[in-house]
C-alpha cells in the first residue's frame, strides 16, 4: 500500500470491495464454525450411562459365567508323581537317563459328565516359551518351503550340525523345535483304550501356509538332544504336534493341545493314563499338567470374563445409585452462573 | 538414537519399523522449514527487486536493489526509501539539505534535516554527477545509527563526514524532489541491517514445559529399563535347558556366565522396546498444529481485520499460539497504539456553557456498561470532518454563537484560539488549502477550532497575525484583523501554560492566557465564582471522559502597566545568566488577575475500541502497563482514558519532577546528580512499597497504580532497587512508565520475564517499541501503518489494539486449551501403550521380548493415533469465539495454566497406569484357557494382536471424551484410525510374511472371545476416566464448563457477530445525542492538554536525560516553510 493511501480520506468502503483487498475469505473452517456437538457430561448423562452399561453387561456377564461354568475340566499334575521316589532327590538324573523307565500310570476321576469331544491338554508352568532368545530363535522362511533350507540365521545354537565336516542345516532349525515337548499320554476306560485324535488340533492356517507340505525334517536331534524327536518321512506341515508347540504361548505357564478324545464319559468313570514322561521341566522347576476339557462356546473353563462383566455391570449401577443419591444430597443447578470463580467467595466453600 | 540402537544387534525389533517413523516426523518438519523458507525467500526477492535509478554513462538506468554496489551512484525521489547508506552528495532543494524522515528506525515522525557537503552540492544532473569523482574513507559497517565518520577526497582536499551527509537505509525522502547519493554501504552492511540481530528465536512456556515433561519421561523410561535390566540379569539360568544358553557362541547379551554385561545390554534392548514412551511426533504433531492455526485461523480471522488500512492480521510466527492464552502481562506503548495520535478539538465550555456533542470512546464503554443503548445516528455534517476538528454543535457554527447566552464571551474564546498560540500556517492562505505547523498536535487542533468557528488564523509575520473573522460585527461579514503580537511568554513544563500578549488594530492590549487549570485558576481575577465553579465542573466531566483540557483566560492591560512589566521582560529575556528563570519570574508579574473565558476539551483519540478492550483485558486477569516516551501528565491522562487509572486507585508517582531534584540538577555536577536521584529514588520506592504493603494488609485494599517516570526508572532498575521495584509494580494493577527510552522499556520488560516469572506481551507500532518486542515472551506490532520496524521485529501483527482481545482471548486460549490437549494426550497415550508392554516384559523373564509387532509400535504413533488428537489441535474449543469475550474471566484458566499443571499430568499418569493394566491384564488373564469351542489355544501373538486391539480403541475413544466440542471431522478421524488399524491387520495378517502375525487376526475374529473382550476392556479402561470426569464436573466444575452448561441450548453465535464486521461503524458514527445527555461522572482528574506527546530527541531519553525545551522559535520555523507536508502519525 502506497504511504499516503491510509490517509486518503475518501477510501472507507470502497478499499474493501478493491481489488487488493486483503480480507480474508470467509469459510466456516478458517472462522473455526464448523458445525460440532457440544456434548456436556452432565449428571444425567453419566447416570444414562452407567445405567446403560449396566444392564447390557450383567446379562453378557451371567450368560459367559453360565457357560463357563458348565465346561468339566479335569487338571491333573504329574511331574512330581511320576517320578518313581527313589529318584525323588535327583529327578534330574532320572529324567535324563535314557535307562529309566518314564512310564506312569495315573487315573482321573470324571467329576460331570463330559461329552465329546474332550480337549487333552498339556500345561507347562514356568516354561519360558516367550523369553526374547527363545521367540526370535524359528526360522519361519525354513519352516514354509524347501528351498529356504538354509536360512537358519536366528536358530542359534540349533541352525547347523556337523554332518561329515559339513555344516547342515536343521530342519525344523531353532530352540523351539529343539525343545519341542514329548511327553505322551495313552488313555483308557475300563481297560479299553480310547483312541486320542491328534489331527485337528493346530490352527488351520498354520498348517495350511506356515509349514510346507514339502519340508521334511532333517538332522533333526541331532546334537543335544532338547526334546521330541520328529518323523523324517512325514512334511512338517502334517506334524500338528510340532505346530501346536511352534505356535509360542505369550505366558510362561501356558496350554496346548495334545489331542481330542472323541467319546463321551461318564460322571465317576475313571479314566487310567499312562503317561510317557520324557520331558525335562525338573531342571527349572517347572510343573506339567494333563487337561482334559470340554468347551462352550465361549472356549475353556474361565471365569474371569463372565466375572469381569458382572462387577462392571454392578459397579455401573452402582454407580449410577451413588450419583442419583448425590444428585439428591447434593444438587448443583446445571450453568448457574455463582459457580463461577470469580462470583464464588475466595474463601467461601465449593458446594453451598 | 532410538534408531541407531535399533539397529544394533540387542535390539528385539527390526530397524526399518523406528526409523520409518523418524524419517516421517523428520520429513513433515522439513517441508515445514521449507515452505517457510520459501516465504521469506520470495519476501526477500521483492524488496530485491524494488528498482532504483542509478548512473551509468551520463543517464539514470533503472537497476533493482540487489544489483547495486558501494560506489554507484544513485537518485532517490521524492517520498522513495533509500536503498542503502549513502553519502548525501545533492538535492533538488537550495542549500543542500534534504528532509528525510525516520520513522522506521526510531519511531520518530518528525522530519530531521540531512545537509550535503557544500563541495558536492552541484553533482545534480546526470551529466554533472557523472564528473563526480572521489574516494571516501570512512569507519567499518557497524550499528551505530547515530554516528558517522569518514574522510571524502575530492580533487585532492580531504573533506570530513558526519551523520549529516549520511542516508541511512530504511528511511525515506521527504519534501525533497530528489536527491543524489553515492552508496557507502549495502545489504547486509548498512547500519539498519547490523542492528536489526538476529530475532531471538522464542519458543513458548508451555512448550520449555514440555521438554520437562519429556525429560520426565526420559527418566521413567530410565527406571523402567532399569528394572528391567536388573530382573534380565537376575533371571537368566542355564537351568532354562530350552533357552540353548550354551556352546561357545553364546552371544554377551545372554551368557548367565557375566550377568552384570547382561544387563548392561539388555538395557539397551529396553530402551529401544521402551521407546514408544517417548512421543517422537509429538513436537511435529504440535507443530503441525499451531501452523494450521497461525496461518489459517489467526491470519484468516475477519474478527481481526481491519477495513479501514486493509489489514488482516499476521503471525510471523507459529511457535508462540499458546502462549497467547497464558499472558498475564501486556506491555503496551501509547502512541500510536493505544492513541492515534491525532488531537482533535471535541467540545468547549464557554462562560459556563457546554458545547459539543461528541461521545467519547470512554462514555460509549460506560454507557454500555450501564445498560444503555447508544443509537448510532449517522451525523450528517460528517462530509466536512476536518483533521483535529471533531466538534458539532449548531449552537456555535457558522455566526449562530451570536445568539448564545455570552456572544462577547464566544468572541474572546475564538481570538484567544486564534491568537495566543505558536503554530505555523502553511500553504494558500484559504480555510481549506491551509496547512498548520505546530510543535503539538493540540495546538494545531486548537487552532483548526478557530478557523471553523470563523476566526481564520491565516498568516503570522514576526509581530503580525492575521486572523480574518467572520460574523463578528454583524453575520456574515467578513473582514481581515491583523493583531499585533508583543510578546510571546512561552509554554515549558513548569508553566504549564502559555501566554501572548497582543494589541488590537484599535489599541486595546490585552493579554491572552490558556494553560492547565490548576495554574490557570491560581491566576484568576477575584469575584465571577458561578463562572469558576461551572467551569471547574465542567472541566470535570472533560477529565472524566479522558479528554485533554485547557483553560482560556485573558486580561485587559492598560499601557501604562504593559510598559512597565516589558521593560523588565526586555531585561529578562536579555539577560544571560538563569535567562529562562527569570522569564518565567516576569511572566508571573503579569499573568496574574486572569478572566476566565472557558475551556477546551480536546481528545486525545485513543484507537477505536481501545477503553473497552483494556477493561476486557483487565477482567481477564492481564495487568497493563503502558511504557511510553510521552510525558508523564500526557501519559497518566491517556492511562485515565483508556479506564487504566481510576480515581478509586491509589496512585504511587514516582517522578523527577520534583524541585529539589530540579535544583540539584541545575547546579550541574553529572555525579551528583546520580548520588542525589538515586537515594531520592530509593526513598520514594521505599515509600511507596511500605504504603502498597499497608493498602494490601486493609481489609478492602484499594487497587493501587503506580506512575514513574524514565530517570527514576533508569536508578529504579538498579539491581539494589531492582527487587522493591518489581514488588511494588506487582502489587499494582496498572503501571504507567513515561519518558522511557526503548532500551527501558525492554528492561521493565524483562524485569517482569525475568523476575517474575510471568508471561509478558508487548505491543507496539514504532521502532523505538522493537527492543521491546523482543523482550517479550510475546511480541505484537501493530501493522497497517507505515513503519514497518515494530511488525517485523514481532512474532504476531494486528492493526488495532483492539484485536487484542480477540488474539488473547480467543485465538490464545484456544490454543493452549488445544495444545494441552494435545500434548497430555500424546503423553498419555504413549504412557498407556508402553506400559502394558513393560508389564508384560515381567512375564517374559525381562528378555525384552516385545508383546506387539514391529509395524504395531512404529504404526502406533505415525498412524492409528495420530489423526485424531490433530484434529483436537485445530477444532476444539470450549466455549465459542463470542463467549470467551463474554466471560474474559475465562482466561484466567490459561494464566494459571490449570490445563498443563504436573497435577494434569499426574492425574493423565495414573489413568494411563490404570488402563494399561487393565487392558493388559483383561486380555491376558481371559485368555488363558481355550477361547472357542474348538479347544484351541492363542499363542503370543494372538494375545498382543488382541492387546493392542483394546488400546487402539480405548486411546481413541478417550480422546473423544476429552473433546469439548464434535465436529465430524472427529468421527471420520477416530473412525477412521480405528477402522486404519482394522484394515491395516486385516491386510497385514492376511498377506503372508515370515512373522509369527501372520493369519493371526483372521483367527482371532473367528472367536467369540475377541468381541466379548473388545467389549469389555475399553468400557472397563475408560470407566475410571468416565467416573473421574463426571465428578470433577459435579463437584469441582471449571469456569469454561459452567459457561458452557449455561449456554448449552444457544447456537454458536459467532457467526451473527459476523455480519457486524462488513460495516462496522466507527466511533464518530457511532455518537449520539442520548449518550451526550447522560448524567456524568465527574473526575477529580482533570487531563491537561499543553503537555505534547514527546518529541524530545531520541537520544536524550534513551540517555535519560530530558533535552532541554527550545523556546519556541518561529523564525527558524517560518524558514522551514518548504516542508509541504504535516509530521504524519504514527
Amino acid at each position: 500500500m502506497s504511504p499516503g493511501g491510509a490517509e486518503g480520506g475518501s477510501e472507507t468502503s470502497s478499499a474493501a470491495t478493491k481489488k487488493h483487498s486483503k480480507k480474508p475469505k470467509y469459510s466456516r473452517f478458517t472462522q473455526q464454525e464448523l458445525p460440532a456437538c457440544k456434548p456436556i457430561l452432565t449428571p444425567g448423562w453419566v447416570i444414562t450411562a452407567f445405567i446403560f452399561i449396566g444392564v447390557i453387561f450383567i446379562p453378557i456377564g451371567l450368560a459367559s459365567l453360565f457357560a463357563s461354568r458348565n465346561v468339566v475340566e479335569i487338571a491333573d499334575r504329574y511331574d512330581e508323581d511320576c517320578v518313581p521316589s527313589i529318584y525323588a532327590s535327583d529327578t534330574l538324573a532320572y529324567i535324563r537317563s535314557s535307562q529309566t523307565n518314564k512310564s506312569c500310570t495315573k487315573t482321573l476321576n470324571v467329576p460331570k459328565k463330559m461329552k465329546n469331544p474332550i480337549y487333552v491338554y498339556y500345561q507347562l508352568d514356568n516354561f519360558y516359551q516367550n523369553h526374547r532368545r527363545y521367540v526370535k530363535s524359528r526360522s519361519d522362511k525354513q519352516l514354509r518351503s524347501k528351498a529356504n533350507e538354509y536360512k537358519t540365521k536366528d536358530c542359534s545354537p540349533e541352525a547347523t550340525v556337523l554332518v561329515s565336516n559339513k555344516e547342515m542345516p536343521i530342519v525344523p532349525c531353532g530352540l523351539i523345535a529343539w525343545s519341542m515337548f514329548n511327553d505322551t499320554y495313552g488313555f483308557s476306560l475300563n481297560d479299553k483304550a480310547i483312541q486320542v485324535n491328534k489331527k485337528g488340533i493346530a490352527w488351520k492356517s498354520d498348517g495350511e501356509y506356515k509349514f510346507g507340505s514339502d519340508v521334511y525334517p532333517k538332522n533333526f536331534q541331532s546334537g543335544v538332544i532338547g526334546g521330541a524327536k520328529l518323523n523324517e518321512n512325514i512334511p512338517l506341515s502334517q506334524q500338528e504336534d510340532l505346530i501346536v508347540w511352534m505356535r509360542t504361548a505369550a505366558l510362561p505357564n501356558f496350554r496346548k493341545l495334545y489331542g481330542k478324545i472323541e467319546v463321551d464319559l461318564e460322571v465317576n468313570e475313571k479314566i487310567t493314563v499312562v503317561i510317557q514322561n520324557n520331558y525335562n521341566t525338573y531342571s527349572f522347576g517347572g510343573k506339567k499338567t494333563l487337561v482334559l476339557s470340554t468347551t462352550s462356546w465361549i472356549g475353556g473353563k474361565n471365569d474371569f470374563l463372565g466375572v469381569a462383566y458382572l462387577t462392571v455391570g454392578g459397579l455401573c449401577l452402582f454407580m449410577a445409585i451413588s450419583f442419583i443419591f448425590l444428585y439428591v444430597v447434593r444438587p448443583r443447578p446445571l450453568g448457574d452462573p455463582s459457580y463461577l470463580s470469580w462470583n464464588r467467595n475466595p474463601d467461601g466453600l465449593f458446594f453451598n | 538414537m532410538i534408531s541407531i540402537l535399533s539397529s544394533t544387534p540387542v535390539s528385539p525389533v527390526s530397524p526399518i519399523t523406528n526409523v520409518l517413523p523418524l524419517s516421517m516426523v523428520l520429513f513433515v518438519s522439513l517441508v515445514k522449514e521449507a515452505w517457510e523458507d520459501w516465504k521469506r525467500f520470495q519476501n526477500d526477492k521483492t524488496i530485491n527487486n524494488t528498482s532504483v535509478d542509478v548512473l551509468q554513462d551520463q543517464k539514470w538506468e533503472t537497476v533493482s536493489w540487489k544489483n547495486l554496489q558501494v560506489g554507484d551512484i544513485v537518485k532517490v525521489k521524492q517520498d522513495g526509501f533509500f536503498p542503502a547508506d549513502l553519502l548525501f552528495l545533492a538535492s533538488t532543494n537550495a542549500d543542500g539539505v534534504c528532509y528525510v524522515e525516520t520513522a522506521n528506525l526510531d519511531g520518530e515522525t518528525n522530519l530531521k534535516i540531512r545537509k550535503a557537503l557544500e563541495k558536492t552540492w552541484d553533482y545534480l544532473t546526470p551529466e554533472k554527477a557523472f564528473e563526480f569523482k572521489g574516494e571516501v574513507q570512512c569507519e567499518q559497517p557497524n550499528n551505530s545509527l547515530y554516528t558517522f565518520t569518514g574522510n571524502l577526497i575530492i580533487e585532492k582536499q580531504t573533506l570530513p563526514l558526519s551523520p549529516n551527509q549520511l542516508l541511512l537505509r530504511g528511511c525515506s525522502l521527504r519534501n525533497t524532489e530528489y536527491i543524489i547519493g553515492a552508496v557507502v554501504f549495502t545489504g547486509h552492511e548498512t547500519k539498519v541491517m547490523m542492528n536489526s540481530m538476529n530475532v531471538p528465536s522464542k519458543r513458548s512456556t508451555l512448550e520449555r514445559k514440555l521438554d520437562r515433561l519429556i525429560l520426565t519421561l526420559f527418566v521413567v523410561l530410565f527406571c523402567m529399563c532399569l528394572i528391567g535390566a536388573i530382573g534380565s540379569g537376575v533371571f537368566l539360568d542355564r537351568k532354562y535347558f530350552f533357552l540353548g544358553l550354551r556352546g561357545p557362541a553364546l552371544s554377551a547379551d545372554m551368557n548367565p556366565s557375566n550377568r552384570f554385561v547382561v544387563a548392561l545390554l539388555n538395557m539397551f534392548t529396553l530402551i529401544t522396546l521402551y521407546s514408544p514412551i517417548i512421543p517422537i511426533s509429538l513436537y511435529v504433531s504440535v507443530e503441525m498444529i499451531k501452523f494450521i492455526q497461525s496461518t489459517q485461523y489467526i491470519n484468516n480471522d475477519l474478527h481481526m481485520y481491519h477495513v479501514e488500512t486493509n489489514t488482516p492480521a499476521l503471525a510471523r510466527t507459529s511457535n508462540l499460539n499458546e502462549e497467547l492464552g497464558q499472558v498475564e502481562y501486556i506491555f503496551s506503548d501509547k502512541t500510536g497504539t493505544l492513541t492515534r495520535n491525532l488531537m482533535e478539538f471535541f467540545k468547549c465550555s464557554i462562560g459556563g456553557e457546554l458545547y459539543g456533542t461528541g461521545v467519547t470512546e470512554i462514555e460509549m464503554g460506560e454507557a454500555q456498561r450501564n445498560g444503555i443503548k447508544v443509537d448510532e445516528v449517522h451525523k450528517s455534517s460528517n462530509t466536512v470532518r476536518e483533521k483535529g476538528f471533531n466538534f458539532d454543535d449548531a449552537r456555535l457554527m457558522r455566526g449562530a454563537w451570536r445568539n448564545e447566552p455570552n456572544p462577547d464571551m464566544c468572541k474572546e474564546f475564538f481570538r484567544c484560539l486564534a491568537i495566543c498560540h505558536t503554530v505555523l500556517p502553511e500553504g494558500e492562505e484559504t480555510p481549506e488549502k491551509i496547512r498548520y505547523q505546530a510543535a503539538s498536535p493540540d495546538e494545531a487542533a486548537l487552532v483548526a477550532a478557530a478557523k471553523n468557528f470563523g476566526f481564520f488564523f491565516y498568516r503570522r509575520t514576526p509581530t503580525l497575525i492575521y486572523v480574518r473573522e467572520s460574523h463578528v460585527e454583524k453575520m456574515g461579514k467578513v473582514q481581515d484583523v491583523p493583531y499585533e503580537i508583543l510578546n510571546v511568554l512561552e509554554f515549558n513544563s513548569t508553566r504549564k501554560r502559555q501566554s501572548v500578549v497582543c494589541r488590537y488594530p484599535d489599541g486595546r492590549l490585552v493579554l491572552y492566557c490558556k494553560g492547565a487549570d490548576t495554574v490557570i485558576y491560581e491566576r484568576l481575577a477575584e469575584g465571577n465564582n458561578d463562572l469558576k465553579k461551572t467551569s471547574r465542573e465542567h472541566l470535570e466531566q472533560y477529565g472524566a471522559a479522558g479528554l485533554r483540557t485547557l483553560c482560556l483566560a485573558y486580561r485587559d492591560l492598560c499601557s501604562d502597566t504593559y510598559e512597565n512589566w516589558n521593560e523588565k521582560f526586555i531585561q529578562a529575556k536579555s539577560s544571560l545568566r538563569d535567562r529562562e528563570k527569570k522569564l518565567d519570574e516576569v511572566a508571573e508579574l503579569i499573568e496574574k488577575d486572569l478572566v476566565l473565558i472557558g475551556c477546551t476539551a480536546i481528545e486525545d483519540k485513543l484507537q477505536e475500541g481501545v477503553p473497552t478492550c483494556i477493561e476486557t483485558l483487565a477482567r481477564a486477569g492481564i495487568k497493563i502497563w503502558v511504557l511510553t516516551g510521552d510525558k508523564m501528565e500526557t501519559a497518566i491522562n491517556i492511562a485515565y482514558a483508556c479506564k487504566l487509572i481510576n480515581n478509586d486507585m491509589k496512585q504511587f508517582i514516582i517522578s523527577s519532577e520534583t524541585d529539589d531534584i530540579r535544583e540539584v540538577e541545575s547546579r550541574g555536577d553529572q555525579v551528583e546528580i546520580a548520588r542525589y536521584m538515586r537515594d531520592a529514588v530509593k526513598n520514594q520506592l521505599k515509600k511507596c512499597h511500605d504504603d502498597a504493603q499497608n493498602y494490601l494488609r486493609s481489609l478492602s485494599p484499594p487497587k493501587l497504580a503506580l506512575v514513574i517516570d524514565g530517570k527514576c526508572l533508569m536508578y529504579a532498575l538498579d539491581p539494589s532497587l531492582r527487587v522493591m521495584l518489581l514488588n511494588l509494580s506487582l502489587n499494582c494493577t496498572s503501571v504507567v512508565c513515561c519518558r522511557v527510552s526503548p532500551l527501558q522499556k525492554a528492561q521493565v520488560t524483562s524485569l517482569v520475564k525475568k523476575g517474575a516469572r510471568k508471561i509478558t506481551l508487548s505491543i507496539g507500532d514504532g521502532a523505538n517499541d522493537v527492543s521491546m518486542i523482543q523482550a517479550a515472551h510475546v511480541g505484537v506490532g501493530i501493522s497497517g501503518l507505515e513503519g514497518m520496524q515494530a511488525v517485523m521485529a514481532s512474532d504476531f501483527a494486528i492493526a488495532q489494539f483492539r484485536f487484542l482481545t480477540d488474539l488473547l482471548l480467543v485465538h490464545g486460549r484456544w490454543s493452549y486449551l488445544r495444545i494441552c490437549k494435545v500434548v497430555t494426550y500424546f503423553f498419555y497415550k504413549n504412557l498407556t501403550f508402553t506400559l502394558t508392554q513393560f508389564w508384560y516384559t515381567f512375564q517374559t523373564g525381562f528378555s525384552g521380548q516385545r508383546f506387539y509387532d514391529d509395524w504395531f509400535q512404529s504404526l502406533y504413533n505415525v498412524i492409528f493415533t495420530a489423526l485424531p488428537v490433530i484434529m483436537v489441535g485445530l477444532f476444539d474449543k470450549d466455549v465459542s469465539a463470542s463467549l470467551s469475550k463474554k466471560y474474559p474471566e475465562l482466561y484466567k484458566e490459561g494464566i494459571r495454566n490449570t490445563f498443563f499443571k504436573w497435577r494434569v499430568v499426574a492425574t493423565l499418569a495414573f489413568f494411563a497406569l490404570y488402563q494399561s493394566l487393565i487392558v493388559y491384564n483383561f486380555v491376558i488373564a481371559s485368555s488363558t484357557n481355550s477361547v472357542d469351542s474348538s479347544g484351541k489355544m492363542f499363542g503370543l501373538w494372538d494375545v498382543s494382536t488382541m492387546a493392542f486391539n483394546c488400546i487402539v480403541v480405548t486411546v481413541n475413544l478417550r480422546l473423544l471424551m476429552m473433546c469439548d466440542t464434535i465436529t465430524r471431522w472427529h468421527h471420520i478421524s477416530v473412525g477412521g484410525s480405528i477402522l486404519a488399524w482394522f484394515m491395516f491387520i486385516l491386510v497385514y495378517s492376511g498377506v503372508y510374511t515370515p512373522r509369527g502375525i501372520y493369519s493371526v487376526f483372521y483367527v482371532l475374529i473367528s472367536t467369540v472371545y475377541f468381541y466379548t473382550t473388545l467389549l469389555v476392556v475399553p468400557i472397563v479402561a475408560l470407566f475410571g476416566d468416565f467416573l473421574f470426569q463426571g465428578v470433577q464436573r459435579w463437584f469441582f466444575p471449571y469456569d469454561y464448563q459452567i459457561v458452557q452448561e449455561m449456554h448449552r441450548h444457544e447456537p454458536d453465535s459467532s457467526s451473527a457477530g459476523l455480519l457486524e464486521i462488513g460495516n462496522q461503524l466507527t466511533p464518530d458514527e457511532a455518537r449520539s445525542f442520548a449518550v451526550a445527555q447522560l448524567p456524568r461522572e465527574k473526575s477529580k482528574h482533570t487531563g491537561f492538554a499543553f503537555d505534547s506527546p514527546g518529541y524530545e530527541s531520541f537520544f536524550a531519553s534513551q540517555a535519560g536525560v530530558l533535552a532541554p525545551q527550545k523556546p519556541w522559535d518561529v523564525a527558524r520555523r517560518a524558514s522551514m516553510r518548504s516542508r509541504a507536508k504535516t509530521p504524519r502519525k504514527n
